[in-house]
């Protein structure tokens, strides 16, 4: 089962302060590559807290890991932290200039037993 | 136990009051840092970079001279980042690119550019964040959540502290305006002003504020909330927006909407904007080319003259260079995926202080002191209210105004 979802991305402290430890600490990795997904939309695909979940689109493809959302019913609205993981998603040729790039990330989400992608591979993709 | 006074570089809040002991390579005590500063100082020590060429150790002489003869092999070549060095930093920096014939963007170009813009040409009112501290009764956080982004904001200025004329604070004399698409933690602080909307819908907020306002039924939004809104901000005193990414980049091209609230709101009473910029020194960037050049972002001295247009941005400069020098900043985990791409696949040269993805791929690697931790300088807080500050502590590395200048010398 797939999920379409538009994705918001985020700033978040203890990220910020993992990311000062090191970019490629599991701690910066395991707070960056998630996407938080209305329990609605959990359900739809299966999911609980730690599912393995392909997040594509026409720009690019990540495996993160879900989280529930503990905020009000947002059902199809899903956050990432700002991080490498969700940039490869962004795109920057802006089409709909009312929700663009950062903030409005429309992407499809299936669950995979893949494992989450790794820096080291997205360092690798802009390189290849 | 000696403590030192200094400036904390963490954000755009530059905040003066930090008080740290640092001896045998540890900070021993430190009073007054948020968890961004604290992490931000912690760095002093974690993930330094050395001076490489494709990923071998040279000397930074070495690595200063191949940065040189990269940039004075280019036809075309970007210098981007700034946000996060110091005004001074920032300056030899303009200077190299005039002399290469360089672009030069900073991270305003796709985020807050063009909000800064116009608050620094006078079209929106501003004031500062001490004005903010001593009158403000109302603070609207839009599209921003400074619990993760500047920590501080609600304790040193908008929402916690006593005030000259706001000695009751937030217990009987301030509010706080949430307005947001997720319940952000800034959002669990205020949740009866806390204005949730779905992604885009930031226009349609004005419009039905302004309904509220002029007494009239508001299209969108629960209307009761709506009116409540319109009538705490025709209540308020003083009152400042705080518009952050989320707001910039919903409104984009339709800004005027934003100066048509505040203009309607100053009729009504006093209401100023504050961008919420992120990096400790982008109005800074901004300030410094807007004087030199009359445009604060997306510059090209290709031709002498400065040029300024889309095709300068970070966005479209990072494929059409032939090489690029990327300083104060960590594009390519920041900007989207194309972007970080094609800079990936030019000759890049990395200036930074720590280890990132940038300086992974980086052909030249040249590592500097830490801006406001171990060199001095001048920076531009959030409010355009310049600060300047001084190193914490000793380092043999150059800082990034010494390295941009002996890359010039050397060209």
């Amino acid at each position: 089962m797939d999920a379409e979802v538009t994705i918001v991305t985020f700033e978040d402290i203890f990220q910020y302060e993992a990311g000062k430890k090191g970019r490629y600490t599991d701690e910066y990795r395991d707070l960056s590559a998630r996407i938080i997904l209305d329990k609605q939309d959990m359900a739809k695909l299966g999911a609980k807290d730690g599912q393995k979940l392909r997040v594509q689109n026409d720009i690019g493809s990540v495996v993160v890991a879900a989280k529930a959302s503990e905020d009000d019913p947002h059902p199809a609205l899903a956050f990432m932290i700002n991080s490498p993981w969700s940039s490869q998603l962004v795109r920057d040729d802006i089409c709909d200039p009312s929700i663009p790039g950062f903030k409005g990330i429309a992407a499809k989400v299936s669950p995979t037993e893949e494992s989450i992608t790794q820096l080291s591979e997205l360092l690798q993709r802009m390189r290849a | 136990m000696i403590m030192t006074v200094c400036t904390c570089t963490g954000c755009s809040l530059l905040c003066e009051d930090i008080e740290v002991d640092i001896e045998k390579g540890t900070i021993s005590h430190a009073k007054n840092l948020c968890r961004k500063g604290w992490a931000h100082f912690q760095a002093l020590f974690k993930e330094r970079t050395k001076p490489t060429i494709d990923g071998e150790a040279v000397t930074l002489e070495a690595a200063i001279n191949k940065a040189a003869e990269i940039l004075a092999n280019s036809k075309k070549s970007l210098l981007y980042g700034w946000s996060s060095t110091s005004i001074e930093a920032q300056a030899a920096g303009i200077d190299l690119g005039k002399k290469l014939g360089a672009t030069l963007d900073d991270t305003s170009s796709f985020c807050e550019g063009t909000l800064i813009e116009l608050v620094m040409a006078g079209k929106i009112p501003t004031c500062t964040l001490d004005d903010v501290r001593n009158y403000a009764d109302t603070s609207v956080f839009w599209g921003a959540d400074p619990s993760n982004s500047h920590p501080r904001h609600l304790s040193r200025f908008s929402y916690y502290p006593r005030g000259e004329k706001r000695q009751k604070s937030y217990e009987e004399e301030r509010s706080c305006v949430v307005v947001d698409v997720r319940k952000s933690a800034t959002a669990t602080l205020c949740p009866n002003y806390y204005y949730r909307l779905p992604p885009g819908a930031d226009g349609q907020f004005i419009e039905s504020i302004m309904a509220a306002l002029d007494g009239k039924i508001p299209k969108f939004g629960d209307k009761k909330r709506m009116i409540e809104l319109g009538t705490l901000l025709r209540k308020t005193e003083y009152g400042v927006i705080f518009p952050g990414l989320g707001m910039v980049l919903s409104l984009q091209e339709k800004m005027d909407l934003l100066q048509k609230l505040v203009a309607r709101l100053n009729e009504i009473t006093a209401f100023k904007v504050v961008p919420m910029v992120e990096h400790f020194n982008t109005r800074g960037f901004n300030q410094l080319l807007l004087d030199q050049t009359g445009f604060i972002n997306s510059v090209s001295f290709q031709d002498g003259a400065p040029v300024h247009d889309p095709e300068q941005s970070v966005i479209a400069a990072a494929r059409s260079c032939d090489a690029a020098l990327v300083i104060g900043s960590d594009p390519l985990s920041a900007l989207p995926f194309g972007t970080a791409r094609a800079l990936a696949q030019k000759p890049l040269i990395a200036i930074d202080p720590h280890r990132s993805l940038t300086t992974d791929a980086a052909k030249v690697v040249i590592p500097s002191a830490m801006c406001g931790l171990e060199a001095g300088g001048t920076a531009i807080r959030m409010d355009g209210v310049k600060i300047t500050f001084d190193p914490v502590m000793k380092s043999d590395l150059p800082s990034d105004e010494q390295i941009l200048v002996m890359i010039k010398e050397a060209i």
